[in-house]
């Protein structure tokens, strides 16, 4: 099976230089698969280390419009049936692509994520290994497992962390690719892995794919904390009101959402769920728009969306 | 008001350190992660301030062991089947000399510890922002503060009800178009 691994870069100079490498040495290891750098309108001289310093990397130059839209751009791009998905801050291991692709050749699979591990080896602060959530007052709560002995086998998960994942590039298509109602980032990537599941196909995870991520080092590095906390809450708002059509849920989710400026008072110290709630409204149009869109495609529920996601038999 | 002009209002008042030395003082804290420190100082506080009393915490099966690692010994347990009503008639039958409320965050919030502190009966109550300042206010202050507090919360509900009842009908109607909430499943 051929591959193209996409990297996606904005600003990452110094992240390129160390994952570029890493991500061609292991495309040539298993079997010469296309690199390609999509670079999101840098303005440092990434296109440059790209040119200049590795050759044999494919350069796709865009025009800055955030993360999921390079992302699409750079899969639409593709001529490849499988595409891999890299973070410009992940460091694939040399090892790591033959049995990302072999678990995505399994059957009605749409994404494999890979397992990540933070620079010191350790999984404690690793996002992004076997996801999966739960409804909670009104929001879905998202868990990332961090017990190395429930990370040994190929397993279902919620979604594929959107730093390291391969997907079939016809489902990609099919799903739209990641969503620009949660532009600048964040949960593209839960929104894409849920859909995915609620059309039936599966999003599995691959232990045996293993990449270095210095979580929150390209974010992190351009925007401020309390943003990145807002937008992050306000796209989980806004994830909700698109993808929540359990009748039962969604109203116990709007009944909840009612009562967060209350709580705020009420309790004091909480997440910024009511600013959150005030920035969604803004995109409410848009995300009704999608909901009828969801609507027409799916074909499981929420509840069982999330049951399947977790590998439970039902 | 600052940590020494309450100083020379509680000596006036006989609850300056020494003159008191038993009873129980009621601990409000929500305890989260982070927070530990704050419990800390404000536990300080209260051993200078009310020399020998007990504190007894207001703990759910979470905080619990935050409190006892910071050496608080007695908690009243809030737990899931058991009412707000009875635990403050637990606490109010210790006869509190005073609640201290820990607010992780100034006192813009935190009405549920302050209706804890009014309904326990205690006389006073200790407000501390760790690191930043502390005072003690009677009933009557705590009284009009958790009024107004009650009715910014209750504004805060309609208007976020006015929001969701705005958010639900578009999203509800842009479901119902594209086929209603049954269509397709499985």
């Amino acid at each position: 099976m051929q591959a193209t691994l996409i990297i996606v870069n904005y600003n990452g100079r110094e992240l390129l230089a160390r994952s570029l490498p890493a991500a061609l040495a292991a495309a040539h290891r298993a079997g010469d698969h296309e690199v390609v750098v999509a670079d999101d309108g840098s303005s440092d001289d990434s296109a440059e280390l790209v040119v200049y310093h590795h050759p044999e990397a494919k350069l796709l130059a865009l025009r800055h419009r955030g993360f999921g839209a390079a992302c699409n751009t750079a899969v639409a791009a593709a001529e490849t049936g499988a595409v891999v998905l890299l973070n410009s801050d992940v460091v694939l291991q040399p090892d790591a692509l033959p049995p990302l692709l072999d678990a995505l050749a399994r059957p009605h699979v749409f994404a494999v994520g890979c397992k990540f591990i933070g620079p010191d080896g350790s999984l404690a602060d690793a996002v992004g290994n076997r996801t999966s959530g739960e409804w909670h007052r009104g929001l879905l709560h998202l868990q990332h497992e961090t017990e190395p002995d429930r990370l040994r086998e190929t397993c279902p998960q919620l979604y594929a962390n959107g730093g390291g994942m391969a997907c079939w590039r016809d489902k990609w298509q099919a799903l739209g690719g990641f969503d620009d109602l949660y532009q600048p980032f964040y949960w593209e990537d839960v929104d894409l892995g849920y859909r995915a599941w609620g059309r039936g196909w599966r999003v599995l995870y691959e232990p045996a794919s293993v990449a270095v991520h210095e979580q929150g080092s390209t974010i992190g590095r351009l925007h401020r904390l309390r943003e990145i906390e807002l937008t992050s809450a306000r796209n989980a708002v806004l994830f909700a009101w698109k993808n929540l059509l359990d009748p039962r849920l969604f109203r116990r989710m709007m009944a909840a959402q009612s009562r967060w400026a209350a709580d705020d008072v009420l309790i004091g110290g909480l997440p910024p769920r009511t600013r959150a709630l005030w920035a969604a409204v803004g995109r409410l149009r848009a995300a009704a728009r999608r909901r009828r869109q969801e609507q027409r495609e799916r074909t499981v529920s929420d509840p069982e969306i999330l049951t399947r996601a977790r590998g439970e038999v039902t | 008001m600052s940590g020494k002009w309450q100083e020379a209002r509680l000596a006036r008042e006989g609850h300056a350190q020494g003159s008191c030395p038993t009873g129980t003082v009621l601990l409000l804290t929500f305890a989260r992660r982070g927070e530990e420190n704050a419990i800390r100082v404000a536990l300080q506080l209260l051993a200078s301030e009310f020399p020998g009393a007990q504190v007894v915490a207001l703990a759910t099966p979470v905080s619990l062991p935050v409190l006892r690692a910071l050496g608080v010994e007695d908690s009243i347990i809030v737990e899931p089947g058991r009412s707000g009503r009875q635990v403050l008639k637990d606490a109010s039958r210790r006869r509190p000399r005073a609640a201290a409320i820990v607010y992780s965050d100034g006192a813009g919030a935190h009405l549920k510890l302050e209706l804890a502190a009014l309904f326990s009966g205690a006389p006073r109550t200790v407000r501390c922002v760790a690191g930043e300042w502390w005072d003690v206010i009677g009933r009557l202050r705590l009284l009009w503060m958790v009024a107004g507090k009650s009715l910014l919360s209750l504004g805060c509900l309609v208007a976020g009800m006015k929001v969701s009842g705005i958010a639900w009908c578009c999203l509800r109607v842009a479901q119902v178009a594209a086929g209603g909430a049954r269509a397709r499943r499985p």
